[in-house]
């Protein structure tokens, strides 16, 4: 039955997929593929904003955005910025960047390491929580790791690691981890 | 309404009304508030409910776990009053949801705002699902309000007091409605027999007058039929009076005319005591009942009885002297006892006794004690059918002009009003007697001392007075032999023969020391009208007023004036006149 749900979920958000812009192309099904994939994960890492507390020295004012980095290769092309348009957290806005250095990179709450993007992730425990992907297997797993199950984005989640560095992660979003190590 | 209008017509009391509009008003204003207020706690649970599974699946939806938030919304089932539960994500689409038999999903569902609303037993509830500020969805459920049975056993009480309420308001009422009601009719009822009673006064009033005119007729009858008798008597005292008066101018022997005079003397006084009688007699009276002794009674009739019927009749009296006194009216009786004696006499056409007896019977039982009085005849008696009729009215074996058959039926109404008894006992050529049968009573009859005290000899001597009267009489006859006992008592007077003349006389020489007037005289004004004018204008002079009438003189001693009775003799008249001068009011 659960499988039977999952199917239908993806063919509605293909369907869904199929409205945006950025996926113009048909006839390429693999590209799309990849395409609804990474939608999905950039959506995925806005709605972690609302679902990770950062400690208040995390932000500079209580307007400060909640800022989300992708370092490495950028797989999102776009939809991102899409998913993080008019979105807020905790009443921040949410802004997204791509660091290029170390020191770039310590402003972020929200560090998504792509492709050869391991060398910008700051040294020591800054508050920033930090997002591996399966897709793009890192030396070492971030607080919370990607991975594709039952042909569905899905993450594992490091507790351990996220409240070592002032973070706290929802109960809620802990009930929808694949594992939870820690804690 | 008609009922309303019922109510007012039947003078529903207001308060009552208004009371019962009072609870009305009281019920349901409860009832709303209760209702209302259940209401505003079923939306709030129901919103907590939403709000509760609205954060649980805010993770789910937001990381599209469809089956954890079919795990949420399935926990929700646990709740009975959950009919159906539904996730949507923020695009609107349906992720997790489930539905009771008979229920459905109801859409709209796009819409994320906050909503609350009842809808046919249903409370439908929509919550935003939000973390952080990000809106993930919306969660809408559906929820079963208190069903209206559950509901409307809640205000049974309620209702039920209310009922009892409004029942003894209207019970209430209605017992007042019926009491007022029953008051007039009863009002009315009372008015109605005051009416009746008024009216049957009147009648009673008015056969009060007719038997009082049939007695008076019974009366004038009775002596009517007297009439005979007593004529014959008369006779016989003129008889005396004019041989003896012829005789006195024949002799001058002293002796003989001493003797001569006072056979006149004793013939005139025996007339005037049967004419006194008579006049007594036959006196307009009311009926009124007074204790009375039937001896001193019957022997007081005994002469009236000797003159009036036929000397060939004896008339015995046998009475005891210890009877026991009765209550009964002394006309009546005397009435009762003239008809029977005149019945007797026309019974004994040649002559004969009448044995008029009396005995105690003391009562038997429940009977109580009487006196009986027995008048009996020899004459010829009755046959038995005439007895049996006797005391019908209008019955008579007389032939017309000598009797109306009222006399006996007056014997039988008088016994029966006084409660007594009557019987006849008759044989033909045995005589007849008639047995009246009177109730005893206890209580003591008046002394008899209302006879006019005996005439107290040489009150007045010839001579000794000297005084002046003015006498009005318009009999000259009468005016002269007053006149001659005047001048032999030794008062002057002045004679006048009307009213009219004695004002005259009084205003030319107002030096009278008394009025001495008839009552009944021709003119304007009668002797009563002239003492109460002399008494008006001259109240220090005294007045005597005479009469043979015996009406007049009771309307004389009515207005306080000293009266003497005619016929009168010349020591009562020198003793009223005497009484008259010393204190003029009796």
């Amino acid at each position: 039955m659960g499988l039977g749900r999952g199917a239908l979920r993806v063919l509605i958000a293909l369907l869904w997929s199929g409205l945006l812009p950025a996926a113009a192309s048909a006839g390429q099904p693999a590209p799309l593929q990849a395409n609804l994939e990474y939608s999905v994960k950039a959506n995925y890492l806005v709605r972690f904003a609302a679902f990770v507390e950062w400690p208040p020295r995390a932000f500079a004012t209580a307007q400060s955005p909640v800022v989300i980095c992708v370092a490495g290769h950028d797989p999102f092309r776009g939809s991102l910025e899409t998913a993080a348009r008019a979105q807020t957290a905790y009443g921040r806005p949410l802004a997204v960047r791509r660091p290029n250095s170390r020191e770039a990179a310590a402003g972020c709450h929200i560090l998504y390491v792509g492709q050869g993007g391991a060398g910008l992730v700051p040294e020591g425990r800054p508050s920033i929580l930090l997002v591996t992907d399966a897709a793009a297997p890192p030396a070492d797993r971030g607080m919370i790791h990607f991975a594709i199950s039952d042909n569905r984005v899905r993450f594992h989640i490091d507790l351990q690691q996220a409240s070592r560095a002032g973070l706290s992660i929802s109960s809620r979003l802990l009930n929808l981890a694949l594992s939870v190590r820690g804690g | 309404m008609p009922w309303v209008a019922r109510l007012r017509y039947g003078r529903f009391p207001v308060v009552a009304l208004v009371s019962l509009l009072v609870l009305l008003v009281a019920g349901v204003a409860i009832a709303v508030l209760n209702e209302q207020a259940l209401k505003v706690q079923t939306a709030r649970e129901a919103g907590a409910q939403a709000d509760l599974l609205a954060s649980a699946v805010s993770g789910a939806l937001a990381f599209d776990d469809a089956a954890a938030a079919q795990d949420y919304v399935d926990a929700v089932q646990v709740n009975p009053s959950v009919l159906a539960a539904a996730v949507y994500d923020e695009n609107g689409r349906l992720v997790a949801s489930f539905v009771r038999d008979g229920e459905t999903i109801f859409h709209g569902a796009a819409s994320s705002e906050r909503a609350t609303l009842f809808d046919d037993g249903r409370l439908l509830v929509a919550r935003p699902v939000e973390e952080a500020g990000q809106s993930l969805g919306v969660v809408h459920l559906k929820l079963l309000e208190t069903p209206r049975a559950q509901r409307f056993g809640r205000y049974a009480g309620l209702l039920l007091v209310l009922g009892l309420a409004a029942l003894v308001v209207v019970v209430l009422a209605v017992a007042q409605g019926a009491l007022r009601r029953a008051n007039h009719q009863l009002a009315d009822r009372a008015a109605e027999l005051v009416r009746a009673n008024s009216l049957l006064q009147q009648q009673m009033i008015e056969r009060e007058k007719a038997e009082e005119a049939l007695r008076q007729s019974q009366k004038m009858e009775a002596i009517g039929r007297l009439t005979g008798g007593i004529a014959h008597d008369f006779n016989n005292l003129l008889m005396v009076a004019s041989s003896g008066i012829e005789l006195l101018d024949r002799t001058s022997d002293p002796k003989r005319r001493e003797s001569l005079s006072a056979g006149i003397r004793q013939a005139v006084e025996r007339g005037a005591a049967l004419t006194r009688q008579l006049l007594a007699f036959s006196r307009r009276s009311p009926l009124k009942a007074e204790v009375l002794d039937a001896r001193a009674h019957i022997e007081g009739l005994r002469f009236l009885l000797e003159r009036s019927l036929r000397e060939d009749i004896e008339v015995v009296l046998d009475l005891p002297s210890d009877l026991w006194p009765v209550e009964a009216d002394r006309g009546e009786l005397e009435l009762a006892l003239l008809n029977l004696a005149v019945n007797a006499r026309d019974a004994m056409p040649q002559g004969g006794r009448l044995i008029i007896s009396a005995s105690n019977a003391a009562g038997e039982g429940e009977a109580g004690d009487m006196v009986c009085l027995r008048i009996a005849d020899t004459g010829g008696g009755m046959p038995e059918a005439v007895a049996l009729r006797v005391f019908e009215p209008f019955f008579t074996t007389k032939e017309v002009g000598r009797g109306t058959g009222l006399g006996l039926s007056q014997v039988y109404g008088f016994v029966k009003s006084s409660g007594g008894e009557i019987s006849v006992e008759s044989r033909e050529g045995q005589g007849t007697t008639f047995t009246l049968c009177l109730p005893r009573t206890d209580k003591t009859p008046p002394p008899p001392g209302e006879a006019p005290a005996a005439p107290a000899g040489g009150a007045a001597r010839a001579g000794e007075v000297n005084a002046r009267l003015l006498l009005v009489e318009d009999d000259d006859a009468v005016a002269i032999g007053v006149g001659h006992m005047l001048d032999d008592l030794g008062y002057s007077h002045v004679r006048v023969a009307s009213a009219a003349e004695a004002l005259e006389a009084l205003d030319q020489d107002p030096g009278f020391d008394l009025i001495f007037s008839d009552m009944v005289m021709p003119g304007e004004m009668d002797g009563l009208g002239l003492a109460q004018e002399v008494r008006r204008r001259m109240p220090s002079t005294p007045v005597l007023l005479t009469t043979g009438f015996s009406e007049a003189a009771s309307a004389a001693t009515g207005e306080a004036f000293r009266l003497l009775p005619k016929p009168y003799g010349i020591e009562s008249l020198s003793e009223a006149l005497a009484a008259t001068l010393s204190d003029p009011k009796p």
